[in-house]
């Protein structure tokens, strides 16, 4: 059930992420084309760096999915099967109150934006574009739940992700 | 007091396996809340939020973007078909081609491992065919992967550009020269090897067979020509020539090679936005970090701590590499800069240190970090693809290793090295 969910999840984030990553390309292309005929897109740089700060949040959700974020697991990995669980256990409750924290503080905040715009475009409120920092948030802490049991596996099995990770790059790039 | 404590934490947050982002913001987050009070939790926020709107960070995701495109047609193979032609018929030919062919392919996708991986697994297996030990085949694959981190277009360059606010385009350029000489000298240790252990010559040089092949890997080359033509001719900027990247990589990989396989370019593309974001969150925590600091003056208090060993800048440097090398060494390259740059910059500009050469010497200690253990992605990867020992292929990529760090001690001490064309361009 847990694995479904988190599944589902995955999916949604990969096409949202990987429409924004299109979207991303498409803006500063068209940007290039329009100024190589003169007619800069003033509204450019304002929202390619929007679209990169919600790539940053949904990609960030996604990369929790699978835990692959940076991290430094050799000496958690060495460490007795007691401690190691207690050290998941802490660093589960670090993530998920971090997010907590930034995720209220961003909902607060949109709440302050108002009538506020983006400078380039005044149909665009600042409550949408910051409303990443919430929704973002909150993705990133139900994909930490949902792959918590297949992280507490993986760790008490003594289990590296990173070294998961290389094996199948090297799986993909031997079978392409 | 509180920031020796947080600097505390934040090793214990990193050591119990915290994500080094997450450890970064929740450390800035505590020291916030400590000095200004439980409202900088906004302040958090949107420092966070703003730090992953830095413009000249846009050109990640699409050189990522344009590497995965790259990564799913068969352009590594002919480069290597095209290297090989040239360079296959000296002896230890095949050695020189995995060189020749990092200079001019890894780190573009962004992902160290997946691109050592892709030339790896076709190098790495033909190299222990032709009677090359398993551990050289490792270590030459994992060390010339990591002289390419210097050679433009570079991640790291970006993240060091948009995090000490110097031109991307001239830290590109100031690669160019290091790159080479970086890359030749691998070379040149090849032949050494090839000689003192008898390692075959590829086929005889043939001016058909060449020929054939740079037919074959022309449209790939025209690639680099785009993409850093238009950024050094000034036609275009950095994240300009990312988006050209993409274009030029859509077009002949889709409609030239017409060889883009769509399930390898979506899962390409997930890995591609992967990258991205966990480069990117590092740098929005990063960028709570660095208020917290800036506000308790951390760099500047650095600085002082430094000078009050020597003001001397040359000495300055070595000391800047020696904690740069440990860094390195238990940190992933993305990391290390993100970590280290707002802390020292303000030493770099009050010594006068040109802040572009300064970008060669950080991307170089990465580099070196890549091939020393614990953390040693590229390395560990090729000795995956190898079947070798990590510690075994550490001895034999020792002299590999020294290349880097004579580079890297050329570019410290001999500041023409990275900056010659860059005057030359920009003066």
């Amino acid at each position: 059930m847990v694995n479904r969910l988190k599944n589902w999840l995955e999916k949604i984030l990969e096409v949202i992420s990987i429409a924004l990553l299109i979207t991303l390309a498409f803006i500063v292309v068209l940007a290039v084309v329009f100024r190589f005929f003169g007619q800069s897109l003033i509204w450019y740089d304002e929202v390619a760096s929007v679209v990169l700060a919600w790539l940053t949040y949904y990609g960030s959700a996604l990369a929790a999915c699978h835990r692959g974020h940076l991290g430094f697991p050799g000496l958690f990995l060495s460490l007795p099967k007691t401690a190691r669980a207690a050290a998941f256990i802490t660093a589960e409750f670090v993530v998920i109150a971090f997010f907590l924290v930034i995720g209220y503080a961003g909902w607060y905040l949109l709440g302050i934006f108002g009538d506020e715009t983006l400078v380039s475009l005044s149909w665009v409120h600042l409550s949408f574009t910051q409303s990443v920092i919430p929704v973002g948030a909150a993705l990133f802490i139900i994909a930490e739940v949902l792959s918590i049991p297949d992280a507490w596996r993986k760790s008490m099995a003594g289990i590296d992700y990173e070294k998961e990770a290389i094996d199948q790059a090297i799986e993909e790039a031997s079978q392409s | 007091m509180i920031t020796a404590l947080l600097i505390v934490g934040l090793l214990l947050l990193v050591m119990i396996n915290v994500p080094i982002a997450v450890a970064l913001g929740a450390v800035a987050l505590i020291g916030m809340v400590t000095s200004r009070g439980v409202d900088s939790i906004y302040n958090a926020a949107l420092t966070m939020f703003d730090g992953a709107t830095n413009f000249p960070l846009l050109a990640i995701p699409l050189f990522i973007l344009a590497g995965a495109l790259m990564n799913t047609t068969s352009i590594s193979r002919r480069l290597i078909n095209l290297t090989s032609a040239l360079i296959g018929f000296v002896r230890g030919g095949l050695a020189m081609v995995n060189v020749g062919v990092s200079m001019f392919f890894a780190e573009i996708s962004g992902s160290a491992v997946a691109d050592v991986a892709a030339i790896g697994s076709v190098l790495i297996p033909a190299m222990k065919n032709r009677n090359y030990s398993p551990e050289l085949s490792a270590a030459v694959t994992s060390s010339s992967a990591s002289i390419a981190i210097i050679i433009p277009p570079s991640i790291a360059m970006i993240i060091y550009g948009a995090l000490s606010d110097t031109s991307i385009v001239q830290l590109f350029v100031a690669g160019i020269i290091p790159g080479i000489l970086g890359g030749f000298s691998m070379m040149g240790l090849c032949y050494w090897y090839a000689v003192r252990y008898d390692l075959p010559r590829e086929e005889a040089f043939s001016l058909s067979r060449l020929w054939t092949a740079f037919k074959e890997a022309g449209w790939a080359l025209t690639l680099p020509v785009i993409i850093l033509g238009g950024i050094f001719g000034g036609i275009v900027t950095a994240t300009e020539g990312a988006g050209l990247a993409v274009v030029a990589a859509l077009v002949i990989g889709g409609f030239i090679y017409r060889e883009i396989n769509w399930v390898h370019l979506r899962k390409a593309m997930v890995e591609g936005v992967t990258q991205t974001a966990v480069v990117m969150l590092l740098v929005a925590t990063s960028a709570v970090l660095g208020l917290y600091l800036t506000e308790m003056q951390v760099p500047q208090h650095f600085a002082s701590w430094m000078m009050s060993f020597t003001s001397n800048k040359f000495m300055v440097l070595a000391l800047l590499n020696v904690m740069l090398f440990v860094v390195g060494m238990f940190l992933h390259g993305a990391a290390a800069i993100i970590l280290i740059v707002p802390i020292v910059m303000p030493l770099v500009h009050q010594l006068g240190i040109n802040p572009i050469q300064f970008g060669l010497i950080m991307t170089l200690n990465i580099a070196i970090g890549q091939q020393t253990p614990p953390v040693a992605s590229v390395l560990v990867t090729s000795c995956s693809i190898a079947k070798t020992d990590i510690w075994e292929t550490t001895k034999v990529n020792i002299p590999f290793i020294l290349v880097l760090v004579c580079v890297l001690m050329l570019v410290t001490y001999f500041p023409p090295v990275s900056l010659t064309l860059v005057n030359l361009f920009y003066g």
